[in-house]
């Protein structure tokens, strides 16, 4: 499952949209945001575990966003852009929070490949407050890259540019990640 | 992450796979306002240095300026305005190139007919001096117009121009000075 790139239709009203916000146009970022809060605040909040400083990354990301307007291409993907930039700041603000916590590469690839169409099946249909706790408790490494792949269905290169990290590293950060939530959840996750 | 921050609506819901997860979590709060505040709040003016081009329109008045008051020696006192000016050029045709700043700028009817007056006796006191003095007073005339010429057609381009406006103003008043310098001399050129 891939990300959906701009919506093609008859009246391309984000384009018109983005458009407008560029040359000054709040009110026209303003509707950019209603459309987009959602989607960036659920990833924030899911890589930060903190509602506060979620909030702050999504402000933070939408007013990065209006400052680089200009550098957007008009055929990429707003959603997907805006969670770029996301990334960006979540991780930012992690490392200045915690500069030596993030070891991306003390996990080195595992060469057991993840497969690329899992459809992240449970065993057992779960709760959705159970899901996002235990994927909450799970190493910063693996979340990012389980939230990023897994739910907001980024392919391993996506991910991994994304995160700044290697595609292996990426993928041995997902296989880490289904053990810690099989475990966890006490259900196999196909 | 804790539960209750993670709680989309605080449902209940089963699902069977992660990819059945919200992808969208609305925020507790509007963040609008937080991000409205801040992209619209004013960008810092940027004052630009002069252009090349207005630095040299600028040395090229100050040129044509500084002759003047050289050999009008500055001791004349001329009844200038103070306000924004509207003055012709000293052939007493108006500046009519595309795209100059026709100045309607305009100081009051008293430095109009003044310098009509002046315009119109020009012929007959540079017929009185001597050729010098009338050289340097024809070669001063010229390098003020030429000065008016080249600043109204800048501040066509950039009418709001504050430097332009006030060099334009100084050109004006310099051409005062030398009309009445003409105006005032006698026949032996003095005070040119």
């Amino acid at each position: 499952m891939k990300e959906a790139g701009r919506q093609e239709s008859p009246v391309d009203w984000e384009g018109a949209l983005i458009q407008r916000a560029r040359s000054g146009d709040t009110r026209a970022f303003e509707r950019l945001y209603r459309e987009h809060a959602g989607r960036v605040y659920g990833l924030c909040l899911r890589m930060t575990r903190d509602a506060a400083l979620a909030e702050d990354c999504t402000q933070e990301a939408f007013i990065n966003a209006w400052r680089a307007l200009d550098r957007f291409e008009d055929r990429a993907s707003m959603a997907t852009w805006m969670h770029r930039i996301a990334v960006n700041v979540v991780l930012g603000k992690r490392r200045k929070a915690a500069p030596l916590m993030v070891d991306w590469d003390s996990l080195a690839p595992t060469g057991e490949d993840e497969r690329i169409e899992s459809e992240w099946t449970l065993e057992t249909p779960l709760e959705v407050n159970d899901i996002e706790a235990a994927i909450g408790g799970l190493p910063d490494g693996a979340r990012d890259v389980l939230v990023l792949y897994a739910i907001y269905g980024y392919s391993h290169s996506e991910t991994a540019e994304m995160l700044g990290v290697a595609e292996g590293t990426c993928k041995a950060q997902l296989h880490r990640a289904r053990g810690l939530l099989r475990d966890r959840l006490g259900v196999e996750v196909g | 992450m804790s539960g209750s921050d993670m709680r989309p609506g605080s449902t209940s819901k089963r699902v069977s796979s992660l990819r059945d997860l919200p992808r969208e979590i609305a925020p507790p709060r509007d963040l609008w306002k937080g991000i409205e505040a801040e992209i619209a709040a004013p960008v810092q003016t940027v004052v630009k240095a002069p252009s090349h081009r207005l630095r040299y329109l600028a040395a090229a008045a100050m040129v044509a300026a500084l002759a003047v008051g050289i050999w009008i020696g500055r001791e004349l006192s001329v009844p200038l305005y103070t306000a924004h000016a509207t003055v012709l050029p000293a052939n007493n045709t108006p500046v009519d190139e595309p795209g100059a700043f026709h100045a309607a700028y305009v100081m009051g009817p008293k430095y109009i007919n003044q310098r009509a007056q002046l315009v119109r006796d020009l012929a007959t006191r540079l017929a009185q001096l001597p050729p010098e003095s009338r050289t340097k007073v024809m070669s001063s005339l010229q390098a003020i117009d030429d000065s008016k010429r080249n600043l109204e057609r800048e501040l066509g381009k950039d009418p709001s121009n504050a430097l332009l406006q006030e060099l334009l103003v100084n050109t004006y008043q310099d051409e005062m000075r030398v009309l009445t310098a003409v105006h005032e001399a006698g026949s032996s050129g003095e005070g040119i």
